[in-house]
């Protein structure tokens, strides 16, 4: 409760303020000294007596790399794309399994909500520790059980050969995040009036028509929402790929972000790996901004 | 009107078998792989008990690491919270021009990229002396933490109706009074899940770690367990314990508030 005092509106920018200056400290002025690093050739190893501005050089050298647009598009269509489409399909999928009558009645609602939430409690350096040990190729689960099946002749390093590496870090990353996407589908899907769909029913819709005209319109703006957060989430995701992988085998499964600390924290070139993020930056903003120009009215406008 | 159990809800049931199985079994692995000898943890039908995995695990100093990352992540926490409960209410109670912008712009900060952060910050950090210091990663964790513990707050804030401030400044109640007996009692189960996100968000956080915790007795976490491997031979039985160590306190935080919050927090939180 402020009044209109001078005194009240002093007090209420000194109780944002503290916030609003972390914010700015660690996101705003961060990222304008990035750009400005970008710039330059800063070395970590010469870190005191600072880089000299190069100009767009940088951007040169990054953008005229024909490694880096490789580096791009596994970043865009492997760790982002397919794992994104993944998640929203599964999610859906097993949403739509809890919610249904079947599943009520067997009584695994509960215990199936349980289980989401596990793997999201899980962090994400445990849930790679977890899965690396379950793939082990000498002492894994996964590959003695298929091996007893008789689907592997030998064990297989599932993440030492280019054929498996990317379907298998989607799978750790899946894990460990499909219960985000799922919960938010179910918390949608308890959104949509059981009136509609019973008068549907009534009228002599058979599920899939229910699901199109009654419970599709009702969640298309969450599962709009969901997925162009886990665009951005993913897209600029180092940790996955970092831990499970390191970018390999040799650079296979090197992404965006993987580049970004390599390039600075292992190579030293602080300025390569600013321009990097930059560029990363740069496009997610246009994503952004293609994104919602198509799907925009559809989250904002449509919402039930 | 009770159908017959047909084969359709028998397959949906299979399929949901089969999710709990995959959801569930990695981390039933972790548990009872850290209780496990090493000579059984590596033959599959046997098994023996022991807590020789945790002994070892904290001889070789992962106390320490679990000692960084409790005091840092309640500091975190601590801060965030207040900082951005403070925040919040002004936003809640008082018109402000540009407010919109501002939020958009808080918001904006949960999409950033904290990978773009990583280089400059880290060369800002190592010019003022905070690189390997508590007060860096404090400063990181609270300003990762606050835009979505203040758009939380928001949320709660706005459920508790005005008329409770204004009844209580007109029998006299200053502003810290209003805050006191009337906002905080009532925001307090919103305090309390707004910490408890933070809270796992900075117990996992492993990228701002990774670049500005290079020594030891620094090092959260995260980063212990991450350095079981690396190494030629990784020693299983004490990565399981340290998974399960980083695990457990998330899963006790996460499991009754997620019970309680899960349809709440998805509505409110995705259609904002």
């Amino acid at each position: 409760m402020f009044g209109r005092s001078r005194r009240d509106g002093l007090i209420a920018w000194a109780m944002l303020a503290p916030a609003l200056l972390v914010l700015a400290g660690f996101y705003l002025y961060p990222t304008g000294y990035g750009l400005w690093i970008s710039l330059t050739d800063l070395n970590l190893l010469r870190l005191r007596q600072g880089g000299s501005f190069v100009g767009l050089a940088n951007y040169e050298a990054v953008l005229g790399d024909s490694e880096f647009w490789r580096v791009m598009w596994r970043t865009a269509f492997w760790l982002t794309a397919v794992s994104v489409l993944l998640r929203v399909v599964l999610g859906l999928g097993l949403a739509l399994l809890l919610e249904s009558a079947a599943i009520r009645r067997a009584k695994l609602r509960t215990p199936l909500r349980l289980a989401l939430i596990v793997p999201w409690a899980t962090p994400a350096i445990v849930a790679v520790a977890t899965w690396r040990w379950l793939l082990d190729p000498q002492f894994g689960a996964i590959n003695r059980a298929l091996v007893w099946l008789g689907l592997l002749r030998e064990p297989h390093p599932f993440l030492a050969d280019t054929a498996t590496v990317w379907p298998t870090l989607l799978l750790i990353l899946v894990w460990n995040t499909l219960p985000v996407a799922t919960l938010a589908f179910v918390a949608a899907l308890q959104s949509v009036p059981r009136e509609l769909a019973e008068a549907a029913a009534l009228d002599g819709a058979g599920r899939a028509g229910i699901f199109r005209a009654v419970t599709w319109p009702h969640i298309a703006p969450t599962v709009l929402i969901v997925a162009m957060l886990l665009v951005f989430w993913t897209f600029n995701n180092f940790v996955y790929v970092w831990l499970t992988t390191g970018g390999g085998p040799g650079r296979f499964t090197n992404v965006l972000a993987v580049e970004v600390y390599v390039r600075g924290f292992i190579d030293f070139q602080l300025g390569a790996s600013a321009t990097i993020g930059m560029v990363m930056a740069v496009a997610m903003a246009i994503f952004g901004a293609i994104y919602m120009r198509f799907a925009g009215r559809r989250v904002l406008g449509n919402a039930p | 009107m009770k159908r017959p159990f047909g084969w359709l809800d028998a397959v949906l049931v299979a399929i949901a078998l089969a999710a709990m199985l995959f959801l569930l079994y990695p981390a039933v692995v972790i548990f009872t792989g850290s209780v496990q000898t090493s000579a059984t943890l590596f033959d599959p039908g046997r098994f023996a008990f022991t807590w020789d995995n945790y002994v070892r695990l904290f001889d070789s100093g992962f106390g320490r690491f679990l000692g960084n990352s409790v005091a840092i992540c309640l500091a975190a926490v601590f801060l965030s919270t207040l900082l951005s409960a403070m925040a919040a209410y002004v936003l809640s109670r008082r018109r402000l021009r540009g407010r919109r912008l501002l939020l958009g712009a808080i918001l904006a900060g949960q999409l950033f990229p904290w990978i773009v952060l990583v280089t400059p910050l880290f060369i800002l950090f190592a010019r003022l002396g905070l690189t390997n210091s508590y007060a860096g990663i404090v400063f990181c964790y609270t300003a990762i933490s606050i835009p979505f513990s203040l758009y939380m707050l928001l949320g709660y804030l706005d459920s508790i109706p005005r008329e409770l401030d204004e009844a209580a400044a007109i029998d006299g109640c200053g502003l810290p009074g209003i805050l006191r007996h009337v906002i905080a009692p009532l925001l307090v189960p919103g305090l309390v899940a707004t910490a408890t996100y933070a809270f796992l968000l900075c117990w996992t956080e492993y990228l701002f770690a990774l670049a500005f915790l290079t020594r030891a007795g620094m090092k959260t976490l995260p980063l212990g367990l991450a350095a079981f491997f690396g190494e030629n031979t990784t020693d299983w039985g004490a990565v399981m314990a340290a998974s399960a160590v980083t695990t457990l306190p998330a899963l006790l935080l996460f499991l009754p508030l997620q019970w309680r919050m899960t349809s709440g927090l998805a509505a409110g939180g995705v259609k904002q």
